[in-house]
Order: C-alpha cells, then sequence, then structure tokens
C-alpha cells in the first residue's frame, strides 16, 4: 500500500474523472432548478420546498373557480378568493426537488411506456437472435453436409458487417415496405446475429459427440436435440451471450433514431430521452437528469450485482 | 564459478513456515540436490539463492560475498525452470541470447532498428552470435536456431533453456526440476547428459528435484529436505546406506525400505516380533524403536525365524526380483530383494522365513533419530559405528 | 449363404445413406433461417447500397437515374466531406491510441495491485455499461458554459498558483471556452468523451490478456537480467499482449469509425460548429435519412463499409500470421 501509493494516486485521478458524470447526473436529479443554476447544494441539494410554477400557473384561478369557491369563502371579495385559491395551489405544488424531478420524468413523457419499449424491443431481439442462431450453429458444428463450408465461410463474412454501417439501406427497404415506425423496424435488422452462430458453433465444437449420439440412440431427432441436448448445455454461453446483447440494443440510439420517427409509443429510452432534451428548457435539467437516471440504473444495478458475468459477456468479442 | 554458502534461512508464507533455519555449504565445482517431497521447501529455497524470494531470515553467499542487497539479475546466477519459461515470441537463437543481450548492450542498444546504428552494437552483437552458436553445439541444437519454441518438443525446449542457462559464466548453475515434463525415456538420456555437462564445465549446480533416483545418480551431495529442514545432506551412497533418520531412509530407495517395529528391552537388547535379536543399545532410552532393512539386506532362509510369513505378489524385472511377503502380525508388508533363479521357491502362497544381516540392520529410536552406538552379543561383541 | 452376405452388407449401407440424406435435410432446415435472414439483413442492403451509390435515387421518387460514380466524385472533391473525412480520421487517430493506452496503462497498473483491484476495474467499466445518450447529456451539462461544473471547477483555480499555466491564466483574464460551442474545441470534448467511455471495456481485455502471462517468464527474466521494468514489459508483457493488443486495437477502430450518439446528441443539426465534427455516420444519417440523398447516402455506406472490412482483414491476417507464435 505505502509503496504503492503513486499508483493509487493516478487511478483515483482516473476514478474522479470517469465517475464525474455519474455524479453530476445523479445529483442533478436531487437538486432544485434554482441550485443547479447556482451550483450548490452539495449532492443531495437541500432539498427544501420549492414551488413549481407550471403547477401554479395551470392552477391560475378563472371566474368559475372562484364562483365555486365562494361558498367556502363567505363573505370575500372576489379577489381575496382568488388569492386564498392562489395560496393553495402554491402550497398544493410545492414539493422536495428530489419529488418534483422524478415525478416530473415520469409524468412529462411516458417514460414508463419508453421502458417497457426498452424491454420488448431488447427481449424480442434476444430471444429471435437465439431461436435463429442455435439451429444453425448446432448444424455447423455437429453435422456433416454437402455446403457446410459454404455456410461458414458466409458466416465469417458477415461478420465484417456491422449492422449500424448498412442502416441507409436496411431503412430504404423497411420504407419500402411501409414498415417504419413499428416494433418490427426496431427488431428484424438485429435478428440475425452472425456473432451469436459464430461463438455458438465455436461452443459446440467442444461437446463430444458421444453426448449427440446417444441422444440419436434414444430416438430424438435433430430438432428436438437442439432444444433438449444442446440448448441446456450452452446455458452459460448464452447468457454471456445475453448480456452481450442486451447491453448493446437497451443502450442502442443509432437505430431507433432511424426507424422511429415521432410516434412516442414507440420511442425506447434513448429516443425518449433524447425528446425530453429536445424540448425542455433549462428548468427542465433536474427530470431530466432524472430520466437519464432512470435509463442508466437497470443496467449499473444489474453490473454491480453481477460483475464478472456481465464482463465476460460484454468482452464476448474477445473470445474470437 | 563460486560456491554457495546458505545460513540459517527461514522463509514463511502467512501463516506456513516453508523453511525453518536451512543451512548449507555448497563447495565451488560441486553438484548438490535437493530432494523431498512437495511442499518440502526445496523449491523456495532455490529461489531464495535465485533472489526470486527474499528469506525471512538468515544469509546467503555466492563466492563469500552476502547477496541480501543484490536483486536476482545481479547475482550472476543462471536458472532452469521447470516450465522452461521461454519467450514465445523469440526464436531459438533469440532465446538463448537474451542473458548476454541484457547485460552487455544498454537500452538503446536493445532497441529495434536504432539500435543496430549505435557505436559498439554490431562488435557485440557479434560476439553475442558466437557464444549463442558454441551453447548451441554443445547440446546439439544448432539446426534449431531459427524454429519458435512453440515449434519444439519438450525436450527440445529444455535444450533450449539450458542452452540459455549455460551461455554465460555465472557462479552457478539453479535447476528447477527440469526433467519433470519430460517422458521417463528422455529423462534417463537428459538425466546422464547433464551429469556430463556438470563434468564439463566443472561448475557449481544445484539441482532440484522430487526424484530420488535423479538426485542418486547425478549428484556429489544430496540434500533430504522435508518439512523445511534439511535432514541430512550427504553424498548418494552415504544417505543410502548411513541415513541419519527414518524419514530419510523412508525417502531415499526403491523399492522403499521396510520399516518394522522394535522393542528395546530394559537390558538394552533388541527384541522383534518378542524374540531377542543378538542385538542392544549401549545407551539411550528404552521401549519402542524401530528397524530399517533394505530389500537387499533380507534373505531367505529355512528353518525358525522371527519373520515368517506368505509371499503375495512379486515382481520380476529381468535381473532383479521383488517379493512381497505378507507378515503376520506386521501391518505392512515386507519386501525382499531375490535373483530370478530363485523364483521357484517363490510363487505365490509359499510360507517363507527371511533373515537378515544384523549389520545392516538400521535401528532408529522412538522419535526417528538413528541409533548407531550397538553392540553385538554373538561373535566378538563389537560396536557398528 | 448369398442372401445372409446381401442382408449384412447391404441394410447397413442403406441406412447409412438414408441417415445421411435425413442429416443432410435437418441441417439445412436448422440452417435456413438464419441463411435467410443472412442474405436479407446484411447480403442484400450491402448491394442495394453498392447500387444505390451509382444512382440518385431518392425515397418517394418513382424513378431514378444511373449517374456513374458522380457520388464519389462529390466525396472526394466537396469541402463538406473532406471535412467529413477530417472529423473521422481526427477521431480515429486519436481515440484508438489514447483509448487503448490507457487500457493498457489502467491494467497494468491494477494488475500489480492486491487490494481494490476489484473497486478500480468496477469503476472503469461503469462507462462501458451506461446508455451513452444518457452519458453525452450529462456531459453536456458538464461542460455547460457557464454553469457547467467543469467551467466552474476551472474558475476556481483563479488566483491559486495554478494560474501559472497559461490555459488557465488566459480563461481567467477572458473567459473558459464555451467547449461544444467552439469549433477549436469541439472535436477534443468528442474524442475525450470517446476516450472516457471505450477505455474500461480494453482495460477489461488487457486484465484477461495479463492472467495469461505465465508467471515464470517474468523469473526467467529477473534471472537473464532484465532489471527495469521497462525491461520485462518489452522482453515478457509486451509480446504476450500481442494477441489481445490486435484485437483491442481493431474492436477501438470499429467503434470510433461509428461514433454518432454523442455528436446527434451535441449538435442535432450540422455536425458541430463549422462541421468540425461531422463524421461518417452522422455524414450518413443526414445526407441519406435526413436530406433523403440516398445515393450520397449510399456512397458514404461503402466507403465506411470498405474501411471497416479493411481493418477487419488486417486483423484476422495479423492474428493468423504474427501473433500465433507457432
Amino acid at each position: 500500500m505505502t509503496r504503492d501509493w503513486w499508483k493509487h494516486l493516478i487511478l483515483i485521478l482516473g476514478v474522479i474523472i470517469v465517475i464525474a458524470p455519474f455524479y453530476m447526473m445523479v445529483s442533478y436529479s436531487f437538486k432544485s432548478p434554482g441550485e443547479i443554476d447556482r451550483g450548490e447544494g452539495g449532492f443531495f441539494g437541500r432539498q427544501e420546498l420549492m414551488v413549481d410554477e407550471r403547477c401554479v400557473k395551470l392552477r391560475d384561478p378563472d371566474r368559475d373557480d372562484i364562483a365555486v369557491a365562494a361558498g367556502r369563502f363567505p363573505g370575500h371579495s372576489d379577489s381575496d378568493i382568488r388569492d386564498a385559491l392562489l395560496a393553495e395551489a402554491q402550497s398544493d405544488c410545492s414539493m422536495r426537488p428530489v419529488i418534483f424531478n422524478y415525478t416530473k420524468a415520469f409524468t412529462e413523457a411516458p417514460l414508463l411506456r419508453y421502458l417497457l419499449n426498452g424491454v420488448i424491443v431488447t427481449a424480442s431481439i434476444f430471444f429471435i437472435q437465439v431461436i435463429v442462431a442455435l439451429p444453425a450453429a448446432y448444424a455447423l458444428a455437429k453435422l456433416k453436409f454437402w455446403g457446410r463450408e459454404a455456410v461458414f465461410s458466409l458466416v465469417l463474412f458477415c461478420l465484417l458487417i456491422p449492422v449500424h454501417a448498412i442502416a441507409l439501406p436496411l431503412y430504404i427497404m423497411l420504407a419500402k415496405l411501409g414498415l417504419t415506425n413499428t416494433y418490427a423496424a426496431l427488431v428484424v435488422p438485429w435478428t440475425i446475429s452472425v456473432f451469436g452462430i459464430f461463438l455458438m458453433r465455436q461452443f459446440f465444437m467442444t461437446v463430444p459427440d458421444d453426448l449427440i449420439d446417444a441422444a440419436r440412440m434414444d430416438g430424438m431427432g435433430e430438432f428436438t436435440i437442439v432444444w433438449r441436448v444442446m440448448l441446456p448445455t450452452a446455458v452459460p454461453a448464452l447468457l454471456a451471450f445475453a448480456i452481450f446483447s442486451i447491453v448493446a440494443h437497451w443502450n442502442d440510439y443509432f437505430w431507433p433514431r432511424i426507424v422511429v420517427t415521432g410516434n412516442r409509443d414507440l420511442f425506447t429510452p434513448p429516443l425518449g430521452l433524447r425528446e425530453f432534451k429536445g424540448d425542455g428548457d433549462g428548468s427542465f435539467f433536474g427530470p431530466m437528469m432524472a430520466t437519464a437516471t432512470v435509463i442508466v440504473t437497470p443496467l449499473i444495478v444489474a453490473f454491480l450485482l453481477a460483475q464478472k458475468r456481465f464482463i465476460e459477456g460484454i468482452t464476448l468479442n474477445g473470445m474470437k | 564459478m563460486a560456491g554457495l554458502s546458505i545460513e540459517n534461512v527461514t522463509k514463511r508464507f502467512g501463516e506456513t513456515e516453508v523453511l525453518k533455519g536451512v543451512s548449507l555449504d555448497i563447495a565451488d565445482g560441486e553438484f548438490v540436490s535437493l530432494v523431498g517431497p512437495s511442499g518440502c521447501g526445496k523449491s523456495t529455497l532455490l529461489r531464495i539463492i535465485a533472489g526470486l524470494e527474499t528469506q525471512g531470515a538468515g544469509s546467503v553467499r555466492i563466492g563469500g560475498t552476502p547477496v541480501e542487497d543484490q536483486r536476482a539479475a545481479d547475482r550472476n546466477l543462471s536458472m532452469v525452470f521447470q516450465s522452461y519459461a521461454l519467450y514465445p515470441h523469440l526464436t531459438v537463437g533469440e532465446n538463448i541470447a537474451v542473458p548476454l543481450r541484457m547485460r552487455r548492450l544498454n537500452g538503446v542498444q536493445r532497441l529495434p532498428l536504432v539500435g543496430g546504428l549505435m557505436p559498439g552494437t554490431r562488435a557485440v552483437a557479434r560476439e553475442i552470435g558466437q557464444h549463442v552458436a558454441d551453447a548451441a553445439t554443445m547440446l546439439e541444437i544448432g539446426h534449431l536456431l531459427d524454429r519458435k519454441p512453440g515449434q519444439l518438443s519438450g525436450g527440445q525446449r529444455q535444450r533450449v533453456a539450458l542452452g540459455r542457462a549455460l551461455v554465460r559464466d555465472p557462479a552457478a548453475f539453479l535447476l528447477d526440476e527440469p526433467l519433470s515434463n519430460l517422458d521417463a525415456k528422455l529423462r534417463v538420456q537428459t538425466r546422464a547428459e547433464i551429469a556430463q555437462l556438470h563434468r564439463r564445465l566443472a561448475a557449481t549446480f544445484v539441482y532440484v528435484t522430487h526424484d530420488q533416483v535423479e538426485a542418486m545418480t547425478m549428484s556429489d551431495r544430496i540434500a533430504v529436505m522435508m518439512g523445511g529442514r534439511i535432514l541430512q545432506c550427504a553424498p548418494p551412497d552415504v544417505v543410502y546406506e548411513d541415513p541419519d533418520r527414518i524419514e530419510v531412509a523412508e525417502f531415499i530407495g526403491s523399492p522403499k525400505i521396510n520399516i518394522l517395529p522394535l522393542e528395546i528391552l530394559p537390558d538394552g537388547r533388541l527384541s522383534l516380533q518378542d524374540r531377542a535379536l543378538d542385538l542392544a543399545v549401549v545407551e539411550g532410552a528404552r521401549g519402542v524403536a524401530s528397524l530399517g532393512l533394505r530389500p537387499e539386506a533380507l534373505r531367505l532362509k529355512s528353518g525358525d525365524s522371527p519373520l515368517r510369513g506368505r509371499v503375495v505378489h512379486s515382481e520380476n524385472l529381468g535381473s532383479e526380483m521383488f517379493v512381497q511377503i505378507d507378515v503376520a502380525d506386521l501391518q505392512e508388508r515386507i519386501t525382499l530383494r531375490a535373483t530370478p533363479e530363485q523364483r521357484g521357491a517363490l510363487a505365490l502362497g509359499t510360507p517363507v522365513a527371511l533373515d537378515f544381516d544384523l549389520h545392516k540392520a538400521l535401528i532408529f529410536d522412538a522419535d526417528g533419530a538413528r541409533i548407531r552406538r550397538l553392540r553385538h552379543l554373538n561373535a566378538a561383541a563389537s560396536e557398528v559405528a | 449363404m448369398a442372401v445372409i452376405d446381401v442382408s449384412m452388407t447391404d441394410a447397413p449401407r442403406e441406412t447409412t445413406v438414408a441417415r445421411a440424406t435425413q442429416e443432410r435435410r435437418a441441417a439445412w432446415a436448422l440452417t435456413a433461417p438464419a441463411l435467410i435472414l443472412m442474405v436479407i439483413v446484411l447480403l442484400a442492403p450491402v448491394i442495394i447500397a453498392g447500387l444505390l451509390s451509382f444512382t440518385n435515387y431518392s425515397l418517394g421518387n418513382s424513378g431514378f437515374d444511373w449517374v456513374g460514380a458522380d457520388n464519389y466524385e462529390k466525396l472526394f472533391t466537396r469541402s463538406t466531406y473532406e471535412k467529413m473525412f477530417i472529423a473521422t480520421l481526427t477521431y480515429v487517430v486519436t481515440v484508438v491510441p489514447l483509448s487503448v493506452g490507457l487500457g493498457l496503462g489502467a491494467a497494468l497498473l491494477i494488475n500489480t495491485l492486491g487490494r481494490f483491484r476489484e473497486i478500480y476495474k468496477t469503476i472503469y467499466f461503469l462507462p462501458v455499461m451506461a446508455t451513452l445518450l444518457a452519458m453525452a447529456i450529462a456531459w453536456e451539462f458538464m461542460l455547460h458554459p457557464s454553469i457547467g461544473m467543469i467551467n466552474r471547477t476551472l474558475e476556481a483555480t483563479c488566483g491559486t498558483p495554478f494560474e501559472v499555466v497559461p490555459f488557465i491564466a488566459n480563461g481567467c483574464a477572458d473567459r473558459f471556452p464555451l467547449w461544444l460551442g467552439d469549433k477549436r474545441y469541439a472535436i477534443w470534448v468528442i474524442c475525450f468523451i470517446g476516450i472516457w467511455q471505450g477505455f474500461g471495456f480494453n482495460m477489461v481485455l488487457y486484465l484477461a490478456g495479463l492472467t495469461s502471462v505465465h508467471r515464470e517468464l517474468y523469473h526467467a527474466a529477473e534471472m537473464d537480467g532484465a532489471k527495469s521494468a521497462w525491461d520485462r514489459f518489452r522482453l515478457v508483457t509486451w509480446p504476450a499482449l500481442g494477441p489481445t493488443t490486435v484485437f483491442v486495437v481493431t474492436i477501438s477502430c470499429i467503434r470510433a469509425f461509428q461514433v454518432f450518439d454523442t455528436i446527434e446528441a451535441f449538435w442535432p443539426q450540422g455536425g458541430g460548429p463549422n462541421k468540425s465534427t461531422y463524421v461518417m455516420m452522422f455524414a450518413i444519417f443526414e445526407k441519406g435519412i435526413q436530406q433523403n440523398l440516398i445515393g450520397i447516402g449510399s456512397a458514404i455506406t461503402m466507403l465506411f463499409l470498405a474501411f471497416v472490412m479493411f481493418l477487419t482483414l488486417i486483423q484476422r491476417w495479423l492474428v493468423e500470421r504474427k501473433v500465433h507464435y507457432k
């Protein structure tokens, strides 16, 4: 420790730079707009009651409100009643900044819907990837057939093509089919994971042939073997691949940005955050950072809980 | 070349004490083996000599100079590692040249491209090339110089590791189980070659092994280590014939020495299987003791004997034969060396009686220490040294 | 006798043939979905982009004209695209060496530590996990010229001995940079965020690579007279990390070429001040999708694919040739 102090010095400096935006994101999500503007309040802010001006404005009493409220304030003039109502609105609309920020995050935009979309899209992508890749990987690893080398060469060639790079022609194809602004558009380009095929094939190569022969002796067909024998043996590799796939698609911004335009119901979390930023003014820093925190948190928490698995999954590429 | 001197070296890893005060003097040009079961501390001791570990206490001297404040690179020792530790990206020739390049060229001269332009680099490089060629010739690996270690067989890698060690002229050679990754046949062959190499270089060798046959066949002296101590350090024949302790007797020799329970009667006489022997201790405690008998110290006898039993297993090696005999009241079987001609009398299940030469009997006390002062009661009552 | 012979030799052969046929059918059935998708989703778009890059096609138009290599000619003559190449190359050439170097440095430092290594590893990996878009917005706030944490911190150093640094002295005298609004800084800020996000990934790969270095090799190096840490690094560590380095550099390059999220988040229109951060992915997005200039977008796509494929092929060649020490 004493001998290593200079290493810790360098590494801690790195930690500060790495952590800074996370710190700021979470901290701003706790603070009132005033505190953000003035840069006060430490990490949590002072959490003094604040008044939501927009909420007050919405409840600005008009003639009808005053008439309705007249019964509650007998003998008062209209302007008095108006002031009393305003005071009521003020007190109803005042809350702690942290509550204000997070309520706004969920009410200003359908954040829950975005999160649900994120879950639907990442889960569909992963399941279809597995359904498509696993049988192909099994055939390439364990079955002898004419054309196997050609198919595998094709897989190796396709590994060279990043899907982001061919976004434009894919977008044109989807547009021609009238599929833009659908879940299908979000999912389809990712249904084929050549990397998944390659990875699972390498894994299946290590499964002994005897296991498959035994299954055949037991009367299983090739399809049954894939799902009943190979799938269970591949669970660790699939788990790693799941993490790889889910992290990539939960965080993906480029592709949803291209195929989803305007239809909020299809927004994935990053798109929702982007829109929030687009129409927000300065006073919305707090809620916006609350949204960002909500979007980033699930993966970070999962990562902290299962670090080893995540690092394995994300660096899957390294196994090539 | 130089001798080594180790004094009271201790070492602990966390809670476990690996070396408990080891002292050993190795003369200039001597071949000493450190032998013992795994975990006895022999490799740790070698690494302390090398400077790869630091001792807890005690001192190491190389050629009379204390080396505590010198790191491994400065101690002028060569080492052959168990895994050979060849640099996988360098060719055989480059691997052998590394110790010379590191010592004779400075950092700038070692740089690729730029280094070649520095004054003096060429001359030194030529000199190094000559040394590498000489070492390769000595080990007959001249034709492999351009290959990568990955392309070599285990035996060839082992030679390259040797070549890297002897390309310079170190104070001593340290070898850490260099033969353990070779197959049996190659091991026997390389054993002889290393012994020859030692004679030719007349250099100091410290050789760590768990294989007592290697130690017996190559060394000038064997240091038998157990539990972090050197139990005995002596020439191979002495260690075999005249062990100081029961553990040494048990570790050295194959097949293993027979150990029989013995009782020292109140008058000092020894009693085996309730029968008094014509042998008595001169001094020391009475009670339980052990009798060590090498398989060749036993012989077949007709008639009465304290050791009677049945043949349960025999191994005929062609030139000799080892027979295991189950003796009543003894937990372990007794191994007897016989000649193949005797096999007729040693068929499985045959009852046999055994006799032994009292002069070859090794007596150990209850703690396992050798009892050397003995009185022969029969014949002229002489004392065995 | 003959009957028995036939039944004994033919029956197995028939079943073998039948089994082979069955196996072949099963194999094609199992690979068919993957094959079809590979062709539709990956190969067809490449061909389509290749063809469209020679046309003036726009979505919504019924027809199009073949324009030959016009689109490519524009790419290499117009100043907008010159800026695109400069921005992309600046980004790649800055981010790749620095994120690889920092990843390696962090891995080497962490690897020698006994305690706390897991904590550093976890923290440095956080940016890899986090949604880049969200973090880009967080960075945007940090870089805000007036209320951002960075300029506030810099302002706090005014009047302290730090002012001997010319950059801080200038900032205190006048004002600190606008960062994202300043064309001198914009691309470097983007590079910085790219490095910030990517080096933890490289570090983890290097840490995995370091565990495969045989410990005895370091001892051999020490015995061979490699006294300095640098000598041991040159003799043992760096060669052993060869395969990891080839992989890390390639993947960093491909990721660097694909930079998009940060730029779109900071400058939804136009690719930064004076187009100083107009990288290829953004150009594809802007030309092809926002402005519906499919021809030129396809040409950029083809160029982009060529870069990425070239890099990957170099990587595969290196892996097979050089770093396999066999």
